[in-house]
């Protein structure tokens, strides 16, 4: 007993004295299980960091594009063909060489597979060379770049049934054990391309939000996601991180009268929020700063349109609203007049009151939808909350002003959810909103020469001067607020800089892990 | 000695909590009175002040979040700086409405139940099977499945707790009409040539309508505590109405930041509410009960 002590003690001296500083094994509780397991083609990785597979591109803290497996890519006159060069010295975590076919293996698989990266634009991937690939599309399209960030290249030799559970790739770690709905843990891939990483290992904690806390209060783990009621009570040697997102929630109208049908049945359109004074008043009155106060306990920032912050963002879009004197003004203006004293504004025998529908099982949309409705009553209109189920969300969507979030860094979001060809498709554009000056920005923009000429074009759809889907156009929504992702850190563990996360609490954080350093002794 | 045999005695049996210690000699009777005039106050009084209060006094405020108990706000206020007492009262309201509604229909289907089965032996089988049926599924699970049958929402629970509470009080009934049934009295009056109608109403209704008063009043409660489950649950009404399940729920999240008193009052008012009724229910039952002896 005594001889293990004193080997034990000497082991540690010998590894305090070691000039390398080992940092610990690294333990994340942020969530981010996927369901179908760790298969790009799939979908894992859209949401950023796809640890086992390496990327084409990735995106930097300032969301610019930079090259990761890709050394170079061009797009061509024509805008149909992507010409992209890759590395020379990628290789998988089994050793073997990354080549062209692989990736093109990737692509032509993910674009036949259909699901969750819907890459049916693509015509073909071809392997031109051994490191260079073409990317040829149906029609122009340069969001089609996101799927350069977001698709994990998997090697075309061990790609199968089984991949899904045992991944391999060419990306920074290599999977050991993973225990659905428990743990994952991943250790640093020898062959990876980008350096060295310091952490021996990273297990990820999923499951109960508690445990993540006491996990974190017991100091077994180095950074978890916290909900916001939770994020001020910080445990000792650790600091609370509250990140940007553009994780948003905001309301949305729809633009139609109401009369129409959808196929199967549910109705269309509804004659309140058809009128633009409405929407416009409403994103005029509200006051975004007192939906952070009620609904995210302060943690949050207020949303003036979809992409807050983005590349793709028009300031000049926002209308900053807490203004109810202009928001009574407009709605004056545009005849909705509370003549029978009732504080209800009418115009033309129609009361401005419609429902505005939440999915009960959400309580901070719950909360958004009461602190909005509380909000509009200033302004003589009334929001009726309405709690539904997502299926029966589904069918009052196209006739009723609704709570949803977005966020993604992919301006192709903003193009489904404003774009009149999206009318009605899934649970983009569920009021139906079209606008042929709109329309026809955000089809420029899809044709652009490249991703930066492509952003006037993107601002253009929000506020063009004229007209736009923004607050100070047509106001096809009014957005609320971007919800902050708050963290608590080990004070040891120096993260860099960090993105404008997207929608999803939790694992966007991870971007950067595999530069992340510890800074203790 | 006496006293003190019967002091003992009345310890044991169920007793109202705010009922004074001197009246503890109170007869089976004067208890079932009593404990009635409180429960009807209580349900009376929540019924009355929920209704003269407007639905949309209940608003939400980002200045006067999570505050604990004052003069100013009794009960508190919760996460989105609603008045707690309000909205418990509200929610008691709704509770009370929806416990009431519900304690109508299932008595109503039981009675009938409970006459169909004294008609032939065949209706008294089928009925016998179908409560047997009902008595065997765990309630809470036949709940969940009526409310999310019909949809969910305020429809959705008083469908499931009406549809739901009958097979006790029908079992009693089918008891105990087949034992007025059987009796002599029903014989002789059957053979004076007495129509079976003139026999249900001067003989078997006289016996069952204790029990039917007695089950009412224990529905009631049960009734209540099922609708708060549901919404607890998230099967009931929707969250953003004033609903004791909903705060209940609500506070299981808030617990851990100490915001003790989202849960305390409205769950104390939800107790008093239904304890009162099974309190009455039990004095009723005994006191209607011909075995028991009335004093």
């Amino acid at each position: 007993m005594l001889r293990s002590l004193l080997l034990a003690s000497s082991l540690a001296t010998l590894l305090c004295v070691s000039p390398v500083v080992a940092a610990p094994p690294l333990v994340l509780a942020v969530g981010g299980e996927p369901e179908a397991g760790f298969d790009p083609i799939m979908g894992w990785g859209r949401y950023g960091n796809p640890l086992f597979q390496a990327t084409l591109l990735k995106l930097d803290a300032n969301l610019e594009m930079v090259g990761d497996l890709a050394t170079s890519w061009t797009l061509s006159e024509d805008r149909l063909t992507w010409t992209i060069s890759l590395r020379q010295d990628a290789k998988f975590s089994d050793g073997s060489q990354l080549t062209a076919e692989d990736v093109a293996f990737t692509f032509n698989t993910a674009r036949d597979a259909g699901g969750l990266t819907d890459m049916t634009i693509l015509k073909e991937a071809r392997a031109v060379g051994p490191y260079k690939v073409e990317l040829e599309l149906k029609k122009p399209q340069i969001t089609f770049t996101s799927h350069l960030v977001a698709l994990g290249i998997v090697p075309k030799d061990h790609y199968g049934a089984n991949y899904s559970r045992h991944p391999m790739g060419a990306g920074p770690f290599k999977l050991v054990e993973w225990r659905e709905g428990e743990q994952l843990i991943v250790e640093p891939n020898p062959y990876w391309h980008g350096g060295t990483i310091p952490f021996p290992r990273v297990t990820f904690i999923f499951g109960d939000e508690a445990v993540a806390l006491n996990l974190a209060r017991s100091g077994a783990a180095q950074l978890v996601a916290v909900p916001p009621t939770d994020a001020d009570m910080v445990p000792a040697g650790m600091h609370v991180t509250h990140v940007q997102t553009v994780d948003n929630r905001g309301v949305m109208f729809p633009t139609e009268p109401a009369g129409g049908t959808t196929d199967t049945g549910a109705p269309i359109g509804n004659d309140v929020t058809a009128d633009r004074a409405i929407r416009v008043a409403i994103n005029q009155g509200l006051d975004r700063e007192a939906l952070v106060a009620l609904a995210l306990n302060g943690h949050g920032t207020p949303a003036y349109g979809p992409v807050d912050g983005l590349p793709w963002d028009n300031p000049d879009a926002h209308v900053a609203g807490h203004d109810v004197a202009a928001a009574r003004a407009t709605l004056e203006a545009a005849g909705w007049q509370d003549e029978d004293g009732d504080g209800v504004r009418e115009k033309n025998g129609v009361e401005a009151r419609f429902p505005l529908v939440y999915p009960s099982s959400d309580s901070l949309r719950q909360a958004l939808a009461l602190g909005f409705a509380e909000q509009l009553r200033a302004l003589g209109i009334i929001a009726e909350p309405v709690g539904a189920s997502w299926d029966a969300l589904a069918r009052q969507m196209h006739s009723s002003a609704v709570v949803f979030g977005w966020g993604a860094h992919d301006p192709s979001e903003i193009y489904a959810l404003y774009h009149g060809s999206f009318a009605g498709v899934d649970w983009y554009n569920p009021g139906f909103y079209r606008n042929p000056v709109v329309d026809a920005h955000l089809d420029a923009a899809q044709g652009s020469a490249d991703f930066t000429s492509s952003l006037q074009e993107w601002k253009a759809a929000q506020w063009d001067g004229t007209t736009g889907f923004g607050a100070k156009g047509d106001a096809a929504w009014a957005w609320m607020v971007n919800i902050a992702h708050s963290y608590w850190i080990s004070d040891c563990l120096d993260i860099g800089p960090l993105q404008i996360e997207p929608h999803g609490h939790g694992y966007p954080i991870t971007q950067g892990l595999a530069s992340w350093k510890w800074t203790c002794q | 000695m006496t006293d003190l045999a019967q002091d003992v005695a009345l310890a044991e049996e169920p007793s109202f909590p705010s009922e004074p210690v001197r009246r503890s000699r109170l007869s089976v009777r004067r208890r079932a009175m009593l404990s009635g005039a409180v429960a009807l106050t209580l349900v009376l009084g929540v019924l009355i002040v929920a209704a003269f209060i407007p639905a949309d006094t209940l608003r939400v405020n980002p200045a006067t979040r999570m505050l604990a108990p004052s003069l100013e706000h009794l009960f508190g206020t919760d996460l989105l700086g609603r008045d707690m007492l309000l909205r418990t009262t509200l929610a008691l309201g709704q509770s009370v409405g929806i416990g009431l509604f519900a304690a109508v229909v299932s008595t109503a289907l039981s009675v009938m139940l409970g006459l169909v089965a004294s008609v032939n032996r065949v209706a008294d089988r089928i009925v016998g099977v179908a409560t047997e049926l009902f008595l065997g599924l765990p309630h809470f699970v036949l709940l969940m499945l009526v409310a999310y049958a019909a949809g969910g929402g305020v429809r959705g629970v008083i469908l499931a707790v009406g549809l739901t509470h009958w097979p006790r009080l029908a079992r009693v009934l089918r008891h105990e009409a087949q034992r007025v049934m059987a009796s002599d009295y029903v014989a002789v009056s059957r053979g004076l040539g007495r129509s079976p109608l003139w026999v249900a109403r001067r003989h078997l209704l006289p016996h069952l309508i204790p029990q039917i008063v007695a089950g009412f009043v224990l529905i009631f409660p049960h009734a209540i505590l099922h609708e708060a489950g549901l919404s607890f649950l998230g099967l009931g009404v929707p969250p953003h109405l004033p609903s004791i399940g909903v705060i209940l729920s609500e506070s299981l999240r808030a617990l851990g930041s100490g915001l003790w008193w989202l849960a305390f009052f409205p769950g104390l008012g939800l107790l008093l509410v239904a304890l009162s009724f099974e309190v009455f229910g039990e004095s009723l039952r005994r006191a209607t009960d011909p075995d028991e002896g009335v004093a």
